[in-house]
């Protein structure tokens, strides 16, 4: 068995000189799947042995004959194989024998500007190792209609849908059940504490813009807490960064006042833009905190590294603090300065939790089942790859 | 004496730690720096890119002032790795803040190296939109960014010539410290245009990207000032954050005697409460 | 009325979500994504007059009716016609021109002496706080509490220089901590706030969830 693999090892070693004047062996040309067009994928077999100086050349041409314009120059063994992309070519043995490369443009006859592929027309593709023999395949760009390498994601998001969507409907007849959250049956006795005090609530959102589900989910808290400011004749001031965010938590608080009854109590002044950068917002609020000393600090959003100025400044002036985020490395920060904290989905579950509307509530049962999902998958995974079964789970 | 102890003065504690940074910064010594895998491939990345003649590096400023102290030499680091190695650098921000201090460090590695605006490096600026500008970006690099800085067309500069896309980046790297970052660069950027991403962010936002880093989204992590310290070290260009590197340990080292100190005075305090009644 | 404040924004709220979806599976469709997030961009960019207004107005109030603090609202108007002044003269190349470098008192001046030593300043000041917080907060008060302060502690060291000095291995425990038990405790918060981002995402876009415009869910 030695002598065998010594003498394969020397056949190997032989090869070379032979090896670097034969082209390109198996190599197809194909639209690349998954995308808009504009591009052409280009694979060939790997060779397992190379000279060092060897490299693969790469030419289009709109004709068979050409001329051939460069399109690149790759070293085989920074070139990347199919088993490196998985989700495009899946997870064929034989993947890794093959190398893939993206044609998306390709330099003009003065080799200064690159042109693009264009989609619909027939490209020839021509690859050789420098010095040696080359290949010349076909090939058109396409747009696809479906990205096929987000199957699975598709899968999940709609069965998460459904189930979330399924919930909403069952909400309706159903009473369902939500755990206690401690932070937000606070809520009621600290916005009363401020009301005692005659002392304003301070509301900041985090740095996020409109566009994130943490300031959505914070603005739908802030609507509850102003409806009950309203209610109490406490004065509700609201810090925020964004200008949309700002311009929403105006139109919130005004319709929150108003359905409380109480449309006199807006005041367009009390939600104000404090700075657009993050230091300086937090500088504005700290300063706020310091010189009104608002009896309660809810700080509810996406925070970074302002959370402990504002939190420990809050502290400082011994308001009751609730603070809400999804922000993974600031909760350490909050739970050591704040009174409560509701940690990552809480906060969209709060204005459920608030507004105790069923359809709400649904959609949170629907997100429970949806983990229990994503935790039995974990499971079924995670004992399968114990146990070798790598084929069924790839 | 517990009591006390157990409410210090807030006062004394940063006194403490303002010595601890002021002290060492006036007194110089070494320490030894390692770098950490993390970082090591985000400068492997970069160091395979050498000897490609058309590889361009893009790098997203995506930190203000406030956080320049722990980025910037981390962007230094980054722009005088690739300017020695003949790598092109791009430069794009998605925040205001950020256009002034990337300027700088452009303007400073640019200088060291000799290397010329508008063939070795570009400097797009800022455009609004924040996540929204990452797909423009991925769509159409021209459309997103028609000029740069100074007002020059992208589609007439050397170097942005034939960029159309962030596809066409041999690299991207963010360095970002809040919102747009690195979570949007994953999302709105690599996932959907698939190019290899590295990021630089504050120590405190480090570990919040450990998950990216085990799917291959990012495949490397410049974590805070010591990470910009490591940096330095690979390049072998040891600047502002290696010497940064003595008050942070210094500071490091008397927050853990606080903690410990707390302790103490928490036993002690509990222990007392415990034998009162009995007494 | 009803259909501006209520039917519309809904409308709009479940158009852009659906092209979202759509585009993200799409491949074809993606040239739609462009159209409307230029239009977003464009609409941002406005809003940003929207906070200079309100920044403004709020500011001249309390001036106007000498709340406590009224100075720095001073401040905070001396600081933007002075910056405002300084980047419309642009060293003497006039307003909507690249920028233009200078030696003396300009826009670059202004950000690197202000904007940048304030922001600074601002940021050092986490290293205050953090001490203090950590005295008076990080107790070992439970078995749970114990091996959090260990882990801090290991991480503290192992992440600066001087933990190497002590023990060579205290990089690699640090880095292991953050590897392997912070990443399992991260993933996990993640895939719990993903699934409540699609949720809300699915009230939003199906009009669940109204909170937003003011409204409790209907």
């Amino acid at each position: 068995m030695a002598h065998l693999l010594l003498l394969l090892v020397l056949v190997i070693a032989a090869a070379p000189a032979g090896a670097a004047e034969t082209a390109p062996a198996a190599v197809q040309a194909f639209d690349t799947p998954n995308d808009q067009g504009h591009s052409i994928t280009l694979t060939w077999r790997r060779r397992e042995v190379l000279p060092d100086s060897a490299r693969y050349r790469i030419g289009v041409s709109e004709r068979a004959e050409g001329p051939f314009h460069h399109v690149a120059e790759l070293d085989p063994k920074t070139t990347p194989t199919m088993a490196d992309e998985p989700a495009t070519f899946g997870s064929d043995d034989d993947n890794r024998n093959r190398h893939f490369a993206l044609i998306e443009s390709y330099r003009d006859s003065e080799g200064q500007d690159r042109i693009r592929i264009e989609n619909g027309k027939a490209y020839f593709i021509r690859i050789g190792i420098h010095g040696g023999g080359y290949t010349v395949v076909e090939a058109r760009a396409r747009g696809n209609y479906f990205n096929s390498t987000k199957t699975g994601n598709f899968a999940l998001a709609g069965l998460f849908s459904v189930l979330i969507l399924v919930y909403i409907r069952l909400a309706r007849r159903k009473n369902l059940y939500i755990r206690r959250l401690a932070g937000l049956d606070a809520l009621d006795e600290a916005l009363g504490r401020a009301t005692e005090m005659g002392k304003p609530v301070l509301f900041v959102h985090g740095l996020q813009d409109m566009g994130s589900p943490s300031t959505i989910a914070a603005v739908n808290i802030l609507g509850q807490v102003a409806k009950r400011t309203a209610e109490y004749d406490t004065q509700l001031r609201v810090g925020n960064r964004d200008p949309i965010v700002m311009s929403v938590s105006q139109e919130v608080v005004k319709e929150s006042c108003i359905e409380a009854g109480r449309p006199d109590a807006f005041n367009p002044d009390n939600v104000f833009l404090a700075a657009a950068d993050q230091f300086s917002y937090a500088a504005a609020l700290e300063g706020l905190m310091v010189r009104e000393k608002p009896a309660t600090n809810l700080l509810m959003g996406y925070f970074y590294a302002e959370s402990l100025l504002l939190a420990e400044t809050g502290a400082t002036t011994g308001a009751i603090q609730i603070a809400a985020t999804d922000a993974y490395t600031q909760l350490p920060f909050f739970i050591t300065t704040c009174d409560y904290t509701l940690m990552g989905e809480e906060l969209y579950a709060a204005s459920a939790y608030l507004s105790r509307d069923p359809k709400l509530l649904g959609s949170l049962k629907g997100q429970d089942l949806g983990k229990g999902i994503i935790i039995l998958m974990l499971v079924l995974g995670s004992i399968l790859a114990g146990f070798g079964f790598w084929p069924l789970l790839s | 004496m517990i009591e006390r102890l157990l409410n210090i003065d807030r006062r004394i504690v940063y006194l403490a730690v303002f010595f601890a940074v002021c002290i060492p910064l006036l007194i110089g010594f070494e320490l030894p720096i390692k770098a950490t895998p993390n970082v090591r491939a985000v400068y492997d990345s970069i160091e395979s890119l050498s000897g490609n003649p058309d590889a361009v590096v893009l790098i997203s400023f995506d930190y203000g002032p406030s956080s320049q102290p722990e980025l910037q030499p981390m962007a230094l680091a980054i722009l005088r790795h690739c300017f020695s190695r003949n790598i092109r650098v791009v430069g794009v921000t998605l925040i205001t803040e950020a256009v002034g201090l990337a300027m700088q460090a452009f303007e400073t590695a640019g200088e060291e190296y000799g290397r010329v605006n508008g063939t070795d490096y570009a400097f797009l600026g800022f455009k609004a939109g924040g996540p929204i500008l990452i797909l423009n970006m991925g769509q159409d690099l021209h459309g997103a960014f028609p000029e740069d800085i100074r007002g020059v067309a992208t589609s007439e500069m050397p170097i942005t010539r034939n960029l159309r896309s962030l596809k066409d980046f041999d690299y991207v790297i963010d360095l970002a410290a809040g919102f747009p970052g690195v979570d949007e660069w994953i999302a709105y950027g690599q996932e959907r245009y698939r190019f290899p991403l590295g990021a630089g962010c504050t120590a405190v936002m480090a570990p919040d990207f450990f998950p990216f880093l085990q799917s291959r989204q990012l495949d490397g992590l410049i974590g805070g000032l010591a990470g910009a310290a490591e940096y330095e070290a690979l390049v072998g260009k040891r600047g502002m954050a290696v010497s940064g590197m003595r008050p942070q340990s210094v500071a490091h080292m008397v927050i853990i005697g606080f903690i410990l100190l707390g302790n103490v005075v928490y036993f002690l305090h509990r222990s007392a409460v415990r034998k009162g009644p009995a007494a | 009325m009803y259909f501006l404040q209520r039917t519309l924004p809904l409308l709009v709220a479940f158009v852009a979500g659906v092209i979202g979806i759509f585009t993200y599976y799409v491949p074809v469709a993606q040239p739609v994504e462009i159209t409307t997030s230029t239009w977003y961009r464009i609409i941002a960019a406005f809003a940003l007059f929207l906070g200079i207004h309100s920044l403004l107005q709020m500011h001249w109030r309390r001036i106007r009716r000498n709340q406590a603090g009224w100075a720095f609202s001073a401040v905070v108007y001396i600081g933007f016609i002075v910056t405002i002044a300084l980047a419309v003269y642009n060293n003497g190349k006039g307003p909507l021109q690249p920028l233009a470098p200078g030696d003396g008192l300009d826009l670059n001046w202004m950000y690197t002496h202000v904007h940048v030593a304030g922001g600074a300043t601002m940021f050092s000041l986490l290293a205050f706080f953090i001490a203090s917080a950590a005295y008076r907060t990080f107790r070992a008060r439970s078995a749970e509490a114990v091996v959090l302060l260990v882990a801090a502690l290991l991480v503290m060291l192992g992440r600066v220089p001087i933990g190497a000095l002590i023990s060579e291995h205290l990089p690699e425990v640090s880095q292991w901590l953050m590897a392997t038990p912070n990443l399992a405790a991260r993933r996990g918060i993640l895939l719990g706030v993903s699934l409540g981002a699609i949720a809300t995402a699915l009230r939003i876009i199906f009009g669940i969830e109204r909170s937003y415009l003011g409204e409790e869910g209907q």
